[in-house]
């Protein structure tokens, strides 16, 4: 089992256990604070013999003295048969207020011990201890993996919602209960008697009486050595018990002192073993240290948040992961399919095979391509391989290669490869995956085929040649699986007439707010943020076209700019829309583009209906950070989208400078990235405290944007690759 | 509401010499209702110089916390038997231990005292909570205890 599957298994079970022993320690946690405030403020006394005399003096019938955590002296003693109990001044031993234990339920310190289960509850305890403290070591593990290394774990998060939550709290309070679990694991382990405390059988230790009175404290030298800083309990001898001793107990031991001689009979030293408990409570107790208690606690109840953010990353991980039915085992399996897939899509496809292949009576097996390998029993092997980025592997298979590299038993071997040909790095990896296997020497099954924008009539062909590579009928009928839709309805339109037969539209389409219910269902639009995608589902197709949002749910509407693409199916359909139609859509998120909350400077780079999302942020810029916007269009009277709303922003202060670009027009300014190159000395002084960038248009611009940056950024020795790497550069392309 | 549970505890081990006349000893000690958990209790029996003579019960499972209760842990420490059969459940707080001993005759009216030292989790210990002679007159009479014993009663047979 991997770290991710402990991780998770452990969560989601112990979890909800964890939850109570979070809350309750968040509410136990209380206690030192209301201690430290309760406390009469302590002044010094020299030490314990000093305390002894004057506690004496002000309260005769004074039994025992005890020094509590938060530093405070409370004096126990009975007057006229009734036990009392005050806190004293160690100054003068003057009795102040009456002193009361915790005044927090008994049973919440029961419930985090022992669930209210007696001793089997104890080990219930000790047992979700120990799960915290698995899945806090498995956490680091996967936040480390998850950053990219220990240097950048202090780096910017990325992902949906719950999991940023998960994981920026998780770097703050993964620490504390971490330490949380493991002292609670050492004091558990005394409890249940697996560790013993005892320093040995106490001495058989009597005063003796040889007709002289009772030595004054301040005479005894074991208290007059001892500081009131290491004292935990004094008890004094029992004015009807001639035989009755002094007892001290401090940090370092305990020690028996003879009432008439003030010899010190004896001395136990605490164990190693104590003195390591008094440690380990102080740290999970957070006792004698209130500011650390409020640490402790607010750590506590953050364990609710862990658990709920988890189930969400858990559920909606299984909700979009595709499950493959009578998957065989490897070494049985003739047919091994790998899937290499950043989004998930191309799982669909790897289904679709497998289904159709085992339906041929084939037994496959489908796996992820980071399980790359090959049995005795393996015939044939497929891999469906999509491409992230500039041509590399998707994250989770960064490996294969050299996994691939490793493998002796070598069958014949097909690649089929999902991309989008107006990417220059079409099914790139697809490509490097092809080669290594022919330089490495493995038998072809089929030439490498590379599938366009997920179409099933390509993948139904090369079904065929396999099917006739294989000497059987294979039937590939793939429907693509798409999130549920919801109907959205036009509200308004604004038209743009850009250059010859592509006009422009900013559509404005109302957000149905999804009750609780629905949401939880996955029914319904969820919230997003300008920068998310819109997936649209033009009537009479199945493939879904995604545009770039300039709303936030948080706006109340969703709202798009479609530039009209001769010949283009879904663009030809929007611009057809009238207020009050409808269109079915769905929601992609786009976590790696969309700005959160940031409070550096932010540099929006955006050409023609690029623009968009940029727009977006900047209309929900109440905070007023520094947002700075370079815009490239062709003509400011025809495709300028957005122009009155970003004027009406700069005046409110949302944008704080615009600097446009216009190519067809007479000292326009040519492209984007020479407006960036005009403003050179500024965005260099931005990018050196901290800038963010954001890049929404085409390839060909990005590229130009891309290359100007990296002049503007090489006197600081840095670079847009860099950036990329730190998070501070995204960009969204079409 | 009657809120007395009953441990019945019958020790019948002897650890003086074995003595041909012996007899059965009563004792209830019922707890105080303070707010707390349940108590340790530590029923045992000191001759007249004070000196720990024998473990009738203990209460209370943990062998951590038996320090709390400290005069019968300081004064038991060298009686290895001293846990031998008579240790049971905590009591918990307005509730009753009765405990069942054989003691020799010889044992009664000769000076010697039941003790009882109590602890309770997170409150003050109580050693010697209650001291009473083991006499023929004080059997019968309810006999106060400093702080968690309400009293402590015993019959002799």
């Amino acid at each position: 089992m991997g770290w991710k599957a402990l991780h998770r298994w452990l969560g989601l079970i112990a979890g909800c256990l964890a939850v109570v022993l979070g809350l309750t320690g968040a509410l136990l946690a209380t206690d030192p604070v209301l201690q430290a405030t309760q406390a009469p403020s302590s002044g010094a006394a020299s030490s314990v013999a000093e305390l002894a005399e004057r506690v004496q003096r002000a309260m005769p019938g004074v039994e025992e003295i005890r020094r509590l955590p938060s530093g405070a002296i409370v004096a126990f003693g009975f007057e006229d048969d009734q036990p009392q109990a005050f806190y004293v001044d160690p100054r003068d031993g003057r009795m102040l207020t009456v002193y009361q234990p915790s005044p927090l339920p008994r049973w919440a310190k029961k419930l985090h011990r022992s669930l209210l289960l007696g001793d089997a509850g104890r080990w219930g305890s000790a047992g979700t201890a120990l799960a915290m403290a698995v899945i806090s070591v498995s956490g680091l593990v996967l936040l480390v993996r998850r950053m990219g290394g220990w240097r950048q774990l202090a780096g910017p998060v990325r992902g949906t919602g719950p999991q940023r939550l998960h994981v920026l709290v998780g770097r703050v309070a993964l620490p504390v209960l971490c330490l949380s679990s493991v002292t609670a694991l050492y004091m558990s382990a005394t409890t249940l008697e697996l560790v013993t405390l005892e320093a040995g059988p106490e001495p058989d230790v009597t005063s003796v009486a040889d007709g002289q009175p009772d030595l004054p404290a301040s005479q005894l030298p074991l208290l007059r050595d001892t500081r009131v800083e290491d004292l935990l309990k004094l008890n004094l001898p029992h004015a009807t018990d001639p035989e009755d001793v002094w007892t001290v107990s401090t940090r370092q031991g305990q020690g028996w002192i003879d009432r008439y001689s003030g010899e010190t009979l004896a001395w136990q030293d605490a164990p190693p073993a104590q003195r390591l408990y008094d440690w380990a409570v102080v740290l999970h107790t957070g006792e004698s240290a209130w500011p650390w208690a409020v640490i402790l606690g607010l750590a506590g109840a953050s364990v609710p948040l862990f658990w709920i953010t988890g189930l969400l990353i858990w559920w909606q991980a299984r909700r979009a992961a595709v499950r493959i039915a009578n998957n065989s085992p490897p070494a049985q399996a003739d047919t091994l399919i790998f899937v290499a897939s950043e989004g998930g899509s191309t799982w669909g496809f790897a289904r679709t095979l497998h289904d159709a292949l085992a339906q041929n009576g084939h037994r496959v097996h489908t796996a992820g391509l980071e399980h790359f390998r090959t049995a005795a029993a393996t015939r044939r092997v497929l891999i469906l391989a999509a491409t992230h980025g500039e041509g590399q592997a998707p994250t989770h298979a960064r490996h294969a290669l050299e996994r691939i590299a490793h493998e002796t038993r070598k069958v014949p071997i097909a690649v089929l490869g999902f991309g989008d040909r107006q990417f220059p790095a079409f099914c790139g990896f697809a490509r490097k995956l092809e080669q290594a296997l022919r330089e490495a020497g493995w038998p072809q099954l089929l030439p490498l085929e590379c599938i366009h924008q997920q179409s099933s009539q390509q993948f139904a062909l090369w079904g065929e040649a396999l099917g006739k590579a294989l000497g059987e009928p294979l039937a590939l009928n793939h429907v693509p699986h798409l999130p549920p839709t919801t109907t959205l309805t036009l509200i308004a339109r604004r038209d743009y007439p850009g250059f010859a037969d592509r006009p422009a539209t900013i559509l404005r389409f109302r957000w149905p707010r999804t009750s609780w219910r629905d949401r939880l269902r996955g029914r319904g639009i969820p919230r997003f943020a300008a920068g998310d995608l819109v997936g649209i589902v033009p009537p009479g197709t199945s493939v879904p076209r995604f545009y770039s949002l300039a709303s936030g749910s948080e706006d109340g509407f969703l709202e798009i700019c479609v530039r009209r693409m001769p010949g283009g199916l879904c663009s030809t359909y929007l611009h057809g829309l009238k207020p009050g139609d409808t269109i079915e859509a769905f929601i992609r998120p786009n976590p790696g583009f969309t700005l959160h909350g940031t409070k550096r400077p932010v540099i929006l780079i955006g050409a023609g209906t690029g623009v968009a999302p940029l727009a977006g942020f900047i209309r929900r810029n109440d905070a007023r950070t520094p947002m700075h916007l370079y815009f490239g269009g062709r003509d400011p009277a025809r495709d300028f989208y957005f122009d009155t709303d970003i004027r009406r922003w700069l005046e409110e202060r949302r944008l704080t400078s615009l600097h446009t670009a216009f190519s067809r027009v007479p000292d326009g300014g040519g492209y984007v990235q020479d407006a960036l190159r005009r403003d050179a000395p500024q965005l260099r002084e931005l990018l050196a405290h901290g800038a963010i960038v954001r890049v929404c248009g085409s390839r060909p611009m990005a590229q130009g944007v891309a290359a100007a940056l990296d002049e503007i950024l090489a006197p600081l020795h840095l670079s847009v690759q860099q950036l990329k790497a730190k998070g501070r550069y995204a960009e969204d392309l079409f | 509401m009657s809120r007395i549970l009953t441990t019945v505890a019958t020790a019948c081990a002897l650890a003086v010499p074995a003595v041909a006349h012996s007899r059965p000893v009563t004792m209830n000690v019922q707890l105080k209702d303070y707010d707390g958990d349940g108590a340790y209790l530590a029923v045992y029996l000191t001759d007249a110089q004070g000196a720990y003579v024998r473990t009738l019960w203990v209460a209370g499972g943990k062998a951590k916390y038996y320090k709390h209760l400290s005069d019968w842990n300081r004064l038991s420490a060298r009686d290895t038997e001293r846990l031998a059969g008579v240790t049971g459940a905590s009591v918990g707080a307005g509730r009753t231990l009765k405990v069942t001993a054989d003691l020799a005759d010889a044992l009664i009216d000769a000076g010697y005292e039941l003790r009882v030292d109590a602890a309770v989790e997170d409150m003050r210990d109580s050693p010697s909570d209650v001291r009473v002679p083991l006499t023929r007159q004080e059997a019968g009479k309810p006999h106060s205890g400093k702080r968690y014993v309400q009293s402590l009663t015993f019959e002799i047979e």
